[in-house]
């Protein structure tokens, strides 16, 4: 989902990078108000864990391929603030040392990836937990739904984003039915490679999902 | 062993076994994203390989076969982010 440079329109390039902006301004600012040190540590070692399981892409039947994107899991671990540090820090190394995700498109990608995956999976997984209990059941079903929606809410945005262009007026009504609906389908893998992750740690080392505690918010 | 080597070591398992899917796999296939489906419906140009600035474009590494260039790449990642995460780590122990 990485988007390359040339794809997208200077207008849409600025605006994502401003939003990119606004976010990582006020996340600096309320990581800086609450977080504990200690949960920085998670922040590297969990995006050096998200950028290997980016490395590893599955071929599907039908020419396509599909790897794990990872905000959700960073969302649900870390929480908004932290886990859009986390994934923003995987896409900065991506698109500087390897080329992966253009410098045009940094601010699409980021507000994709590491805004809106993060941000959905978190407010469906902290919502869930909330209102039905800590349970491994709720814990599996609300991380298979946050890493679903949140990969085909980022994909729908990228469709939008790429779908913007002068030279194409409403390119999106082409784009977006491709982005949504590949991504409704991919969504599902990565909602349970999510989910698994997460009912491991909850039985391994539940300390490590903050969004449960509240320590994210 | 405390979590973080764990988790490292790992991480560091994920890379080693990364050309079979990232290489070898997705030659057999014929790497395809969505988005390159989408884009190329609106023939949107890629520009990546006009405006590059990095020896290691798509986690391959010059003088490297492309298997052995993926391990190399994926662990040169992993050592920035890493080194980058401790540069947080101070500045947040500082304040």
């Amino acid at each position: 989902m990485h988007i390359p440079d040339g794809f997208l329109d200077i207008t849409v390039a600025t605006i994502t990078y401003i939003m990119f902006f606004i976010f990582g301004a006020y996340a600096t600012k309320r990581i800086k108000d609450t977080t504990i040190p200690e949960r920085i540590s998670l922040v590297s070692v969990l995006a050096a864990g998200i950028f290997a399981a980016q490395m590893l892409n599955w071929p599907l039947p039908g020419g396509t391929s599909l790897h794990f994107v990872g905000g959700a899991l960073a969302g649900i671990m870390l929480g908004p603030w932290l886990g859009f540090l986390s994934m923003s820090l995987v896409l900065f190394v991506q698109a500087l040392v390897f080329h992966d995700g253009g410098i045009t498109t940094l601010g699409a990608n980021v507000l994709n990836m590491a805004i809106i995956d993060v941000v959905v999976a978190y407010f469906i997984y902290r919502t869930s937990i909330r209102i039905f209990g800590p349970k491994h059941s709720v814990r599996a079903t609300a991380a298979f739904l946050g890493g679903w929606l949140g990969i085909m809410l980022a994909g729908v945005a990228a469709g939008l984003e790429i779908g913007y262009s002068p030279s194409f007026p409403f390119g999106f009504w082409v784009t977006l039915p491709v982005m949504a609906i590949w991504h409704t389908i991919l969504g599902i893998i990565e909602g349970a490679i999510t989910a698994s992750t997460i009912l491991y740690l909850a039985r391994r080392a539940p300390q490590l999902i903050s969004s449960e505690a509240g320590e994210a918010e | 062993m405390n979590l973080s080597r764990r988790a490292l070591i790992a991480v560091l398992a994920l890379v080693f076994i990364s050309p079979i899917f990232g290489v070898i796999l997705a030659d057999m296939a014929g790497f395809h994203e969505p988005l390159d489906l989408a884009a190329e419906a609106l023939n949107l140009p890629d520009f990546t390989e006009n405006f590059n600035w990095t020896p290691f474009l798509d986690y391959t590494v010059p003088g490297l076969p492309d298997e052995a260039g993926y391990i190399v790449a994926g662990v040169i990642g992993v050592g920035v982010i890493l080194v980058i995460g401790l540069g947080i780590n101070r500045l947040v122990k500082q304040r």
